[in-house]
Parts: C-alpha cells; sequence; structure tokens
C-alpha cells in the first residue's frame, strides 16, 4: 500500500526531519517517491521510479530534496504499484493546471473501477492509473461545479460533492492529498490520516501522513471514516484544520 | 454606520487599487479609520481618529499605507460615532493572540449588551468598546472549545463560538476575523459584498459591507437567511472554501 505525508504551514517550510523518517518508515513500498511543492504560483514536482528506501539508507536524491525544498504546502508520496506500470510517469504527485492555477494531487489506495474514466479535459500525459483519472475526474467535477453553479462557489463543498459522487460512481479506496498552493485538501474512505500540529522533534508546521503510528512518538490524532459514512473531508490552512466534513 | 473591507489573496498583495476606493466610498464615516495586516505571521495595525476622507482627498496616511502594506489578508474599517470612542485606540481593527496566532477582528453593527462582558482569559483589550468586548468573548469561546478538543476544526470553533454570542448577547454583527492565513466574514444583518479580482477561481478576493461593492463589477451579494442565526463565510487566499448559516 502507497503512503502518503504532507506539511501545511503559514509560511515556507522545509522538512528535512520528517520526510526522512517518513521514507524509513514507508520503506516497504518499493516503486518510487515524489515530492511536489509549490513556488509562488507554480507547482513542481520531483519524482523517481526507484526505491525510496535502499540498503539502511534513504534514497540520496529524497535526503537532499527533503533539505532543499521550500514550500508552505508540500506532498510527497512513497508507491507500492497497484495500478499502472512503475515508471516515473506513474509516481505521484501529479500536477494539472486549472481554474487558473495549478493543483498538486496525490492518491492512496485501490480503486480499479476509476481506471475507466474518459475525461473531456486534457488528460494527464501518458498515465494509466487510478490515482490519474481519479484527479482527472476531480478536476472534471469542479470546473463543472464553478461554470454551472447559480449561487455562490465554494471551494470546500465544491470538493465534497465532487468526491462524494466519484466514490458513489467509481466505488473503491481512495485517500487523496490535494492543494492549489493556499490550501491543502485531505480526504480519506480508507485506512487513516494522522495530524500532528507544533511538533517539538519534528518541523513545528501541521503534519500529517497515512502511517498509523506518525513520524514521531508525540501525540498524534488519528481521523478516518466515520462508521456509516462515505469518507472525511478536510482543509487545510497554514497549521489548522479549518473544515472537516463526513460525507 | 462604520464600514468593514478584507482582501484575501493567495500571496502578498499590496492593496493601493481598493483601499482608496473603500475610504472614498465610506467617506460618511467621519470618525476615524483602521488598518490591520500581517508580516511575518503577526498582526499589525495603524489607526487614526481623523477623517478617512475630506475636501474630496483620501486621507494622506491612509493613501501611503495602501501603496506599501504587503499582506496576503488585509481588514479596514472607517467608522462612524456608533462605534464608540474617541480615541485612536478605540479604532478597529483589534488585535488579540490565541490558538498560536495572531488575530484581527473589526466589526460593524451595534451590540450595546455585551458591553458588561468580562474576559476570562488574557490579556484582555483595554479599549472600552462593545466590539472589543465581542473579540474577547469569541477569542475566550474558541479558546475554551480548543481546550475541550484540540483539533476541533477552527470553523466548528467559530461556528459554536458565534452561535453562543448571538444566543447571549443579541445584536446586529457583521464581523471579519482574520488570522495570517485565513479570513472568516460573519454577518446577521447588513448585506456584505464579495468580488474576485479576476475571473475564475482568480488571484484576490475583496469583501466588504459598502452595499455597492467598490467597482462596477457584477459582486455577489451576501445576504443572512432571516430564518438563521446569520452567514458565516471561510476564505483562505482567493477562495470562498465554505459558506453556510450558523
Amino acid at each position: 500500500m502507497c503512503d502518503l505525508f504532507a506539511l501545511s504551514a503559514n509560511k515556507d517550510f522545509s522538512a528535512p526531519k520528517s520526510l526522512p523518517i517518513f521514507a524509513a518508515k514507508a520503506k516497504k513500498n518499493m516503486d518510487g517517491w515524489g515530492i511536489g511543492y509549490f513556488k509562488k504560483q507554480d507547482a513542481l514536482v520531483e519524482k523517481s521510479a526507484k526505491r525510496v528506501f535502499v540498503s539502511g539508507y534513504v534514497h540520496d536524491s529524497f535526503r537532499k530534496l527533503a533539505r532543499v525544498v521550500k514550500s508552505r504546502i508540500i506532498i510527497c508520496h512513497v508507491r507500492f504499484r497497484t495500478s499502472g506500470p512503475v515508471d516515473d510517469c506513474h509516481a505521484h504527485p501529479f500536477v494539472l493546471r486549472f481554474g487558473g492555477h495549478d493543483w498538486i494531487f496525490a492518491h492512496n489506495g485501490k480503486a480499479p473501477a476509476i481506471e475507466s474514466y474518459k475525461s473531456n479535459n486534457p488528460p494527464l500525459e501518458e498515465a494509466v492509473s487510478d490515482s490519474a483519472r481519479a484527479f482527472e475526474y476531480l478536476r472534471d467535477h469542479l470546473l463543472r461545479y464553478y461554470r454551472n453553479t447559480t449561487q455562490l462557489p465554494t471551494l470546500f463543498q465544491a470538493l465534497c460533492q465532487s468526491t462524494e459522487r466519484m466514490v458513489e460512481e467509481y466505488p473503491g479506496e481512495y485517500n487523496y492529498l490535494l492543494s492549489n498552493g493556499r490550501s491543502l485538501f485531505a480526504f480519506t474512505n480508507h485506512r487513516q490520516f494522522m495530524f500532528l500540529k507544533g511538533s517539538k522533534k519534528l518541523e513545528g508546521a501541521l503534519l500529517l501522513t497515512t502511517l498509523a503510528r506518525g513520524l514521531s512518538n508525540e501525540k498524534w490524532i488519528r481521523i478516518a471514516k466515520a462508521t456509516n459514512r462515505k469518507g472525511t473531508l478536510m482543509a487545510v490552512s497554514g497549521t489548522d484544520i479549518i473544515l472537516k466534513q463526513s460525507l | 454606520m462604520c464600514d468593514i473591507f478584507a482582501i484575501s489573496a493567495g500571496y502578498n498583495h499590496t492593496p493601493k487599487k481598493y483601499l482608496p476606493i473603500f475610504a472614498e466610498k465610506g467617506k460618511q464615516n467621519m470618525n476615524g479609520w483602521g488598518i490591520g495586516f500581517f508580516r511575518d505571521d503577526q498582526a499589525f495595525m495603524e489607526k487614526s481618529e481623523e477623517q478617512v476622507f475630506s475636501k474630496e482627498q483620501v486621507h494622506e496616511s491612509f493613501q501611503r499605507l495602501a501603496r506599501v502594506i504587503d499582506s496576503r489578508i488585509i481588514i479596514s474599517h472607517i467608522n462612524c460615532p456608533k462605534s464608540g470612542g474617541r480615541h485612536t485606540d478605540h479604532r478597529h481593527p483589534f488585535k488579540l493572540s490565541f490558538l498560536d496566532h495572531s488575530w484581527l477582528f473589526a466589526q460593524v453593527g451595534v451590540v450595546k449588551s455585551i458591553e458588561k462582558y468580562r474576559t476570562t482569559e488574557k490579556p484582555g483589550l483595554t479599549a472600552d468598546v462593545y466590539t472589543a468586548r465581542i473579540f474577547e468573548f469569541l477569542r475566550d469561546q474558541m479558546v475554551l472549545l480548543h481546550n475541550q478538543n484540540p483539533y476541533i476544526s477552527l470553523y466548528m470553533a467559530l461556528r459554536i463560538s458565534i452561535q453562543k454570542l448571538v444566543s447571549d448577547y443579541p445584536g446586529e454583527y457583521s464581523f471579519f476575523l482574520a488570522n495570517e492565513s485565513v479570513l472568516f466574514a460573519f454577518c446577521n444583518y447588513r448585506q456584505l459584498m464579495l468580488f474576485k479580482e479576476s475571473q475564475s477561481m482568480g488571484d484576490i478576493l475583496l469583501i466588504t459591507s459598502i452595499k455597492e461593492g467598490l467597482s462596477q463589477s457584477k459582486w455577489q451579494q451576501i445576504v443572512p437567511d432571516p430564518q438563521s442565526l446569520g452567514e458565516l463565510l471561510v476564505i483562505a487566499g482567493p477562495d470562498v472554501l465554505y459558506a453556510g448559516d450558523v
């Protein structure tokens, strides 16, 4: 199973402590890794199809990037392939530009049903995985919402609707991270997200990961899908969970 | 009646275009003005008891500040006599630090009944005006809720706090509450007008109590449902994340 990590802060942060720990704890994921971040309005991604952890060491490039990447929002993914081939192209995060800015997306879970989804908008270049189709689906529905709504458009509510519909139309396991550089959205309908704010041992930003025990022996809080619900969607801005809604 | 105006942007923004327009549109409010902004996660305020607009000119300091402030969130208030107080310190916005953030607060509306409220937290605001008591009340409630559940969402904490505020101290409220990365806007009587500077999901978002907005463009009117306690908006960067009844 893949794993996800994100950092969100009020100002640019690096993650030289938590990112290598994340890589080491998620080392069973053998099929690539990626780090996404924002430089002003531009979404940038460094990714690789290689193992993130080999012979007791975190991948050299990964360690260097962990020290150097600096952004208000950082999204990281380590891959255990369940859909699509193993190559750089299929490593997460993915980037799409829509609605006037760049978005970064990373996904963990299995959703084979959505592999058949065909977007009417430009596809993610050459990627044939469920994650790529899920990102396109959310993009398409957000755009449709903004185009058609007659009321005040609200991004979190739009994403709630889009995600709920995606899970209904294409049932599967979805944990995703999505960001436009200003807000970070985290959805879970299997496993969990672990949150920590104000760490004394790692970076003092808001940290989150799918790893069940978090990244330190501090008091991480677990947020998971509520019983009989389709999942939980959260909006994070700066170091706070601003909105949290069960779908 | 006082007026309020806020800008929320994805990246630092200098409000040289819209702040002077706001001052001119609100020129009937002759009792002072204030501008709040953020730098390095800290809230800063510049205030004056002088008229924001006189002799067909926007106040010189106000104009200069509009040209140099550089912040993701900017809040401005122009006072009418109903706001109370005569000193610069009584002007909005007000600043308090809590929940690991520096917060700004500005409001329009009359809520005389809250003047007797005494905060349980420290520090208190020294200004003897009811807006300061509203801010303290919201701070106290949000801190209390956060102590009970450290991972309560900010929206939920504020929503519950507003419900208690309106229940304990009924009155007219339109306010902005912001930290360095998120802006909350609430109204239960006057409309708020909202506009995104560019098309689609846009680059900056403007919100004001000035009923015609600040430009000829089509501004979105936010009107509270009379059956609800009021309307609460959550804004991050130029995006309205959420809007709903309290």
